[in-house]
């Protein structure tokens, strides 16, 4: 079961990569499965950057291929 | 703060479709302040529309695309001056009073999310105190060798 604060994540991303949340069901899915291309990955970078006050470098970002990989990023950089 | 001739160092395109004419405000990698007149003379007003001119909503876009760039330019102004190409990849825009012949566009561009191959950016058109449109936009950055690569 997924603790409060990745249903959070889990919710946000779904939102913004226009998917319903049930796909994201298992974390570690593909976003290019789920037609995640680049630029909705920026958009899920900057979503989740406003939300947390957090700053994703850039290099971090082409490293987002699925929703677990986003929690743990978060999670990494809210320290 | 930037004429039109250093604004033709960044921007692509030429006229009749260059859709800015001054940068009056920079503050660098977070907010472009731009400027456009709005000629009775524009091309587009022959046709939009004969008996009641009114600038088309796609054209206040492009003038907004256009000033995104102008933003993208303060942060990365080594890839701007090769002249890559910028591909507007998603708009959520709203229109709200409509742009007549002799009015002045403020096009303000603030940074959501950039980086070099791309960015995140909200934007609105005045003409006065009033807002336009506003938008939120998308776009890509490719070096032109980038592109050559994949055709």
């Amino acid at each position: 079961m997924p603790n409060e604060f990745d249903q959070e994540i889990k919710i946000l991303v779904a939102e913004v990569a226009e998917v319903s949340v049930d796909k994201l069901d298992d974390p570690n899915v593909s976003f290019s499965d789920l037609d995640v291309d680049s630029m909705k990955a920026l958009e899920i970078a900057a979503a989740v950057e406003k939300k947390y006050k957090i700053i994703i470098p850039e290099g971090e970002i082409p490293k987002i291929k699925n929703l677990a990989q986003v929690i743990d990023m978060v999670k990494r950089l809210k320290g | 703060m930037w004429d039109i001739e250093k604004i033709k160092t960044i921007l692509p395109q030429r006229e009749p479709f260059l859709f800015v004419d001054e940068v009056v405000e920079i503050d660098p990698g977070k907010r472009v302040v731009a400027k456009r007149y709005i000629s009775p003379e524009e091309y587009f007003f022959k046709g939009h529309f004969p008996d009641k001119p009114i600038m088309p909503g796609v054209l206040i876009i492009e003038a907004l695309a256009q000033t995104s760039i102008l933003l993208y330019a303060t942060i990365y102004p080594e890839i701007a001056s090769a002249h890559p190409y910028y591909y507007l990849a998603k708009v959520k825009s709203e229109f709200i009073l409509p742009v007549f012949p002799d009015d002045t566009l403020i096009l303000e561009a603030r940074n959501v999310k950039i980086i070099s191959t791309g960015g995140i950016i909200e934007i609105e058109a005045r003409v006065g105190e009033r807002i336009a449109a506003k938008m939120t936009a998308s776009f890509s950055v490719k070096k032109k060798n980038e592109s050559q690569n994949e055709s």
